[in-house]
């Protein structure tokens, strides 16, 4: 019994350790080599890598496009997105954008807000990823490679800022909750960076590689930073704005940088500037480059367009308010980016039909915002259809800045200066391309009228540009003036709301005040 | 290569240990015989005949002979048990070298107790089971259309809940074992077939986009395995998964083939024909109630005169015109005999399943083979195992979720009824579809995408294994098994210029590969000395290799100049698209250990070990230890307590703890790669961007899941009736969920081990023998399920936002939301009130008080809004059901038998999103039809659907799964062959009695943002139908 027993512990041990040195002899190799994806550490290697590194940080510009431009043109008077029967309410989003009533828990919030927060700081994420990346390899380009870099994370932290004000300031790669540096410190930040990059990106490219940053885009967002000094470096509380320090004379020398670079000129034909082919726009200063290829191209006429003017079909959306329509003088030029009245598709000419069989008609008045019909609304088709699209995507470019900006950002500073003639004779520079027979701004107007000339004169010439939230902030009148829709709202509305899923996820994000 | 490094050590250790224990074998004989049901005098297959206090036993074949050598001389106890007949031990004195025959009879039981159960790694006496385990008599379940086993499954498994995710012939499913623990993270259950665990992924690649909107979801990839070839299913649902380790979490589905038997050889052939029709309709206005709206509306100047000038002159019931009468033809053929030394089975399937919508279906081709070989005596067995399976998916345009420009489904409702179906040129004769206009527009004609759209995929997939098992010395036995699981799937798909969809492209084309591979080594010794006395002891130790290659290709082409091509020639069209390709490694790999231990058949205890690694998690996180402890008390043994009503009463209890590694591989890596997204243009030129696609965490880990389970076996009037009640806990940390993570990050979301929850339930179980006399036999069988899901944690969120809301008008819009306290699936947005005088729905406002982070403090109903804000959202339903409750009954009367399968969930609430885009008269404006409801809800033509409580609808049912009926004859013996015919009758799906208002209440849409599970989602699924089967099945 005894002799058993001991056999079978003997064969229990043997079993076990059979079991357990098993790991001696079997395959214990968990290592992970990805297949069709790569480690940072093993990219970069060469320039055509770096480039293709690069491309990946420029092609979130792409993103500037969506949340961030729906955004500030829906709660500008410049776009309205009206619920047209069973379309387009969505949620509520857009009336909330469109009456200026989002909140940090409203679908509008944790939506679109949301996406914005999330698509500009991927970019920044993306820029300094590639940056950890190259500070590692000596290459020849690498300084301007890093200086597009860093100028990329500015532009998108300049965004950032005007949407949101201060926003945690980070230059590295980890992922953690931080708390927000305060807008000042952003401002500061985006100065800071563009000063060192504009040292060192080039004049100009060449032709291939068009699209890439220069010294005039640094200089450029400098010039809109410098302009919105008072608003980006101020501090907003539930009583609204307390401004910063203006930065008239700065704005007036980065104007001056692009002015005297002798790289850009106003394009004679207005147009241009957005068909196309408009990247051979010699004003194009810094823009998204879109092309017609699946998943690359610009796709504003979608927004906008009703469902039979174009293939594939648009989505009947965006229209502008009558206010913002029968501001234009019927001799500029810049009206025809307005369609109005009787419509045909805008690939055939021919005429089109609505929904319900009537000849479709855009009329400049909605009747109600929360029940549109079909051709309500005047529609923006800034960016004419691109011949060659496919499918939804358009080859037209997107300027964030061109020049004609830039000698209105340097003449609202001159007259903030107090040289008002000055610039007036600027502002008349962009006039006198777009009237025939001129109508040039009278030159005896004072300090007071420019400031409503210049605020109108960039309506005209930058409409559905992504600038309109920006003037109506600076010149008070984004949550104070009511127009067709919009009531007056509480001052601190001129700070969106730090969504509050981004506070779930960073509970050290303090909220915007009023929120 | 790798493999075979491993796999020979092993086999050659094997063998040198057989070699060196080879003498020591005592004399033996053979034992044959026959078991029939003692009633019926039939053959009983499936019937396990052992030889007491040995390793010799077989399974008995169709014609219930059985044939058991290398049977110790000497007086030899034999015992023959099969699931639902009480066991049977026979007295045979087995000479040495001599054959001794046996014959049982065998009376109908419904006792639970008896019987071995398949547990993973092994076999084990039912009775000495101390985890939780459901069994699955597949012939039993075997009933009416079923292609696949997940069917066969739903309803008779207490705590198993199989949700298909529509009506379409092969449709893929949603299982949950005791409710599913991971939100972000796979559900699944593992899979293991004749013991080799099966990766189960979609075989065949995702549909191309209509539009924006999300394809259909996959198949099932299990339809590539012949029900009819199921011995047996086994849920492994507790502690007893945990010998499967890392993949346990959600339960193991132990899978076990029919096997050849000694004898025969015998055949059978079994032939049946089902006819599919729709059982339920959604009801949207007929052509005459349109036009009447119509001019009502224009009347009423709501809607203007042209729309009323542009209705046709048909009658055209969509629905009708969409659906058919489908056959499905299913026939089987298996063959099964062998010798002493060597079985075999042999079946072929050809299944061919059509759509009750038009224009899809499924077909299969399946070849099995099982052999078995025994030499050395006995000491050596051989298995072989071999499936081969192609299968044919014809694929219906259709969505998951998406806006308004959609495929089938959506055109059905909406598709204006007085417009006809073809129209005919009367020039030409030419018969066409009917479109609303040439080229691309967002209404389609339903039957034209159907007919027009081509989308077939083709599977073939080869399932393997082959092993070894070898009596090492008295009590110990090496096993090595081999399994290799391999499939190669194309999908073929082509959007004609003819039809709207295909227009906007000019024609679309694509062919897309999928391959798969699995490879699979175990081996596992096993020690089962011969202790005598009161003491049954057995331990078992393991190494398991697990390593898979998928690889995927499309490539896709647009701007042809003709349809005549199809798919054929993707270099015939203008537009090429990116090439797409991709390839994911990844392995498991698990040592492991279990000890079973028996005391005068009244204390059982069973402990298990598994260490298991993953390829997937971060470096230092790959492994993780799985420890699992059970035990079992036969109370109704002990003679200090009182008997009472009981039979038999045994109390079981167990803690475990199983992993969730259901993340792809590389989650835990930051990787470059190329994609849409990082493009972009310099000068003209687009050029490929590589940019992170994922943010790192080399923290990731496995989901860790402790289960506690308390059960009670019990018996009564001599275990006629039986059953058992258990609770349970299973709390989940370190929940793999896929969650935002603070800017700037390259993409806002990360898999993280963040957050906990908690499953409770009690699952009971009673199964009776009602009557049981030689003319009349009746069992029954009820299951009943209570589950209570909870998210605990977050990690210090508040709530996740889930479930897209899908349709015109919804975009950005969401239903669930993930929150602390309440369960996965839980339905948030504004609480409808009514409808005003003016049309405007109108919902509960609240004043909310936040905290400085944003929180809610603090809530105040202050009056009614028509347009609900953030702060108007709150809790409006819960997708579980309170309860589940299946019923099964079987009768036999004579040559006649009847069974039925009844199924019902009570308390659950589904979201029916089809009601929500599609009962809205708006619709009529712009001439498309409408879900009749609309007429009389009050709501005002013009205003826009907004989701809210109104579209949370109780779907609570009860459902006639399968009712059965059938005839046994036997025709004269004829040379030696007894034969047996059944006819039968059976009819899936026959009655549905529910409040709910769409097609099927039981349904599952993935409307998942960031892959967070949603639960309970109808937008316009593949309606499911009602079938009726007839077949005959024939044995010689």
């Amino acid at each position: 019994m005894i002799n058993r027993r001991r056999t079978n512990l003997i064969r229990v041990a043997a079993v076990s350790a059979v079991a357990l040195f098993s790991p001696a002899v079997a395959c214990t190799d968990l290592t992970e080599t990805p297949t069709s994806s790569i480690a940072p550490e093993n990219f970069y290697k060469n320039e055509e890598e770096i480039i293709g590194g690069l491309a990946s940080v420029y092609a979130q510009l792409r993103a500037t496009t969506d949340d961030y431009y729906n955004l500030t043109e829906v709660s500008s008077d410049e776009y309205i997105v009206p619920t047209r029967g069973t379309d387009w309410y969505d949620n509520g989003r857009w009336l909330e954008l469109d009456r200026q009533l989002w909140g940090a828990n409203s679908p509008a919030g944790l939506g679109d807000v949301n996406g914005a927060w999330n698509a500009l700081f991927t970019g920044i994420a993306r820029a300094n990823v590639a940056l950890a990346a190259t500070d590692k390899i000596s290459f020849a380009s690498k300084p301007v490679v890093q200086a597009e870099l860093r100028t990329l994370r500015a532009f998108y932290y300049f965004l950032l800022q005007d949407l949101f004000g201060g926003v945690p300031i980070v230059t590295d790669t980890d992922i953690k909750p931080r708390e927000r540096n305060t807008r000042a410190e952003v401002f500061a930040f985006v100065e800071k960076e563009l000063n060192e990059t504009r040292a060192i990106l080039p004049d100009k490219w060449p032709t291939e590689m068009n699209g890439r940053l220069t010294k005039g885009a640094a200089n450029a967002i400098l010039a809109s930073l410098y302009l919105n000094a008072q608003v980006f470096t101020g501090t907003v509380s539930t009583t609204g704005l307390q401004p910063g320090a203006a930065r008239w004379a700065d704005a007036v020398a980065a104007s001056d940088r692009i002015l005297n670079s002798g790289v850009y000129t106003l394009a004679t034909n207005w147009r241009s500037n957005f068909t196309a082919d408009n990247y051979l726009s010699p004003e194009i200063i810094m823009q998204v480059m879109f092309k017609a290829e699946s998943g690359l191209g610009l796709n504003f006429l979608m927004r906008a367009l009703h469902y039979s003017q174009f293939k594939p079909s648009p989505w009947n959306g965006f229209a502008t308010i009558a206010e913002v329509y029968n501001s234009f003088d019927a001799a500029d030029q810049r009206r025809q980016i307005f369609l109005v009245g009787p419509q045909v598709n805008l690939e055939t000419n021919q005429p089109v039909l609505d929904r319900t069989g009537n000849p479709l008609v855009f009329t400049p008045e909605i009747h109600d915002v929360t029940n549109a019909t079909e051709g309500e609304g005047v529609r923006i088709a800034k960016w004419p259809v691109d011949p060659a699209h496919v499918n939804q995507d358009n080859g037209n470019d997107f300027a964030h800045f061109r020049l004609a900006e830039i000698y209105l950002i340097k003449a609202e500073a001159l007259n903030e200066l107090g040289q008002t003639s000055a610039a007036v004779a600027l502002v008349n520079t962009i006039r006198a391309r777009v009237f025939s027979p001129p109508k040039p701004i009278s030159a005896g107007i004072s300090q007071a009228e420019f400031r409503t000339v210049i605020l109108n004169e960039r309506l005209f010439e930058l409409t559905s540009e992504a600038k309109r939230r920006q003037d109506l902030i600076r010149f008070g009148q984004y949550t104070q003036r009511p127009w067709f829709n919009k009531a007056v709202r509480e001052p601190y509305r001129i700070l969106m709301p730090i969504p509050q899923t981004q506070i779930e996820t960073n509970p050290l994000l303090a909220q915007n005040a009023g929120y | 290569m790798t493999l075979v490094r491993y796999i020979l050590p092993a086999f050659v250790g094997g063998m040198l240990w057989a070699v060196a224990v080879g003498a020591q074998t005592p004399p033996t004989g053979t034992v044959t015989g026959r078991v029939v049901d003692s009633t019926t005098q039939q053959p009983l297959p499936g019937v396990t005949v052992l030889i007491e206090g040995t390793q010799r036993g077989t399974v008995t074949g169709l014609d219930g002979a059985f044939r058991i050598s290398g049977v110790p001389a000497g007086n030899q106890r034999v015992r023959a048990r099969r699931i639902g007949y009480n066991p049977r031990v026979a007295t045979v004195l087995v000479g040495a070298g001599a054959t001794e025959s046996v014959q049982f009879g065998l009376s109908a039981s419904a006792s639970l107790l008896e019987g071995v159960v398949v547990t993973g790694y092994g076999t084990q006496r039912r009775v000495a089971i101390t985890g939780s385990i459901a069994t699955i008599d597949a012939d039993k379940a075997n009933v009416g259309t079923i292609a696949n086993v997940s069917q066969l499954i739903e309803g008779r498994a207490a705590g198993v809940n199989v949700v298909q995710n529509s009506g379409e012939p092969g449709a893929g499913v949603q299982i949950r074992i005791r409710g599913g623990t991971s939100i972000s993270a796979s559900n699944d259950p593992l899979y293991v077939i004749d013991g080799v665990p099966v990766n189960n992924v979609e075989t065949e690649t995702s549909a191309v986009r209509i539009s924006n909107n999300e394809p259909p979801l996959p198949r099932n990839p299990l339809n590539l395995i012949n029900p009819s070839d199921i011995a047996s299913v086994t849920v492994l649902k507790d502690a007893a998964a945990a010998i499967y380790g890392t993949r346990a979490a959600n339960g193991v589905i132990v899978i076990e083939t029919k096997k050849g038997a000694a004898g025969g050889p015998t055949m059978e052939y079994e032939f049946s024909a089902g006819k599919a029709t729709l059982g339920r309709h959604v009801d949207v206005l007929s052509a005459d109630a349109y036009r009447q709206f119509i001019q009502q509306q224009v009347d009423a100047k709501t809607v203007k005169p042209t729309v009323l000038a542009a209705l046709g002159q048909a009658n055209t019931d969509w629905e009708k015109a969409m659906t058919r009468s489908a056959p499905t033809l299913n026939h089987n053929l298996s063959f099964a005999g062998g010798s002493a030394n060597t079985q075999y089975r042999a079946s072929i399937n050809h299944m061919n399943q059509q759509g009750v919508v038009i224009e899809n279906g499924f077909k299969r081709y399946q070849a099995r083979l099982n052999a078995t070989h025994q030499t050395l005596k006995g000491r050596l067995r051989m298995g072989l195992n071999l499936t081969g399976s192609h299968v044919i998916n014809d694929y219906l345009p259709f969505d998951n979720t998406g806006g308004f420009e959609g495929g089938t489904f959506i055109n059905t409702i909406v598709y204006n009824p007085t417009y006809p179906v073809t129209v005919t040129d009367p020039t030409s004769g030419e018969t066409t579809f009917f479109e609303l206009g040439p080229g691309f527009q967002s209404v389609r004609n339903p039957v034209a995408l159907a007919s027009q759209i081509q989308d077939q995929g083709k599977t073939t997939r080869i399932l393997g294994n082959v092993s070894a098992d070898l009596d090492l010395f008295a009590g110990l036995r090496g096993n090595v098994t081999i399994g290799v699981d391999r499939f190669d799937s194309n999908r073929d798909t082509y959007m004609p210029r003819s039809n709207p969809v295909g227009a906007q492209f000019q024609g679309l084309a694509r062919q897309a590969n999928r391959n798969n591979e699995s490879q699979t080594l175990q081996t596992v010794l096993t020690y089962h000395p011969q202790l005598g006395g009161n003491s049954d002891f057995e331990l078992l130790g393991g190494y398991e290799f697990f390593k898979n290659t998928l690889k995927e290709f499309s490539a896709e082409t647009r701007g042809f100049l003709t349809d005549a091509l199809g798919s054929n020639s993707l270099s015939s069209g203008s537009q090429p698209q990116p090439l797409f390709s991709q390839r994911q490694d990844s392995r498991i790999i698990g040592f492991f250990s279990r000890m079973n231990y028996g005391f005068k058949d009244k204390y059982f205890l069973t402990g298990v070990i598994r260490r298991d690694g993953a390829s997937a998690f971060g470096e230092g996180n790959k492994w993780a230890v799985f420890p699992a402890i059970s035990a079992s008390w036969r109370l109704s043994k002990e003679t200090f307590i009182p008997a009472g009503p009981f039979s038999e009463l045994r109390l079981r209890a167990g803690w475990g703890k199983q992993g969730n590694p259901g993340v792809p591989p590389y989650a835990s890596l930051i990787l470059l790669a190329a994609d849409g997204n990082s493009r972009y243009v310099f000068g003209e030129r687009a050029v490929t961007g590589f940019t992170p696609t994922q943010n790192p965490n080399p923290n990731l880990k496995w989901e860790e899941t402790r289960q506690t389970n308390v059960a009670l076996d019990y018996g009564f009037m001599r275990n006629r009736f039986n059953g058992s009640v258990e609770y349970y806990i299973k709390n989940t940390a370190d929940l793999l969920l896929t969650v935002p993570v603070p800017q700037p990050a390259v993409v806002s979301t990360r898999l993280e081990n963040i957050g906990k929850t908690r499953n409770k339930g009690l699952e009971m179980s009673l199964d009776g023998q009602l009557i049981s006399r030689s003319s009349l036999s009746w069992t029954a069988g009820l299951v009943l399920d209570v589950q209570r899901n909870s998210v605990v944690d977050l990690g210090g969120r508040s709530f996740i936002p889930t479930g897209r809301v899908s349709g015109e008008g919804q975009s950005g819009q969401v239903s669930q939301r993930i929150i602390p306290g309440h369960a996965i699936g839980t339905f948030y947005g504004p609480q409808f009130v009514g409808v005003n005088s003016t049309g405007q729905q109108e919902f509960n406002k609240y004043k909310v008080v936040r905290d400085s982070t944003g929180r809610e403090v603090s809530r105040e109903l202050v009056g009614t809004t028509t347009s609900p804000g953030g702060d108007d959202y709150v809790v409006i339903g819960d997708a579980n059901p309170s309860f589940s409750l299946g019923l099964n009954s079987r009768a036999n009367f004579g040559r006649f038998d009847l069974s039925f399968l009844i199924n019902t969930q009570q308390g659950l609430d589904v979201f029916n999103n089809t009601a929500l885009v599609y009962a809205t008269k708006g619709n009529a404006k712009r001439g498309k039809n409408f879900i009749a409801s609309a007429l009389t809800d009050g709501v005002g033509i013009d205003e826009p659907q907004i989701y809210s409580s109104r579209w949370i609808e109780n779907g609570s049912f009860v459902r006639l799964q399968n009712v059965t009926i059938g005839y046994t004859f036997d025709i004269p013996k004829l040379s030696g062959f007894g034969q047996h015919t059944r006819v039968y009758l059976s009819g899936d799906n026959l009655l549905l009695l529910t409040d709910y208002s769409g097609y099927d209440p039981e349904v599952h849409t993935d409307a998942s943002i960031n892959s967070l599970a949603t639960r309970g989602i109808d937008y316009l699924h593949y309606p499911r139908p009602r079938t009726i089967t007839g077949g005959i099945r024939v044995q010689f």
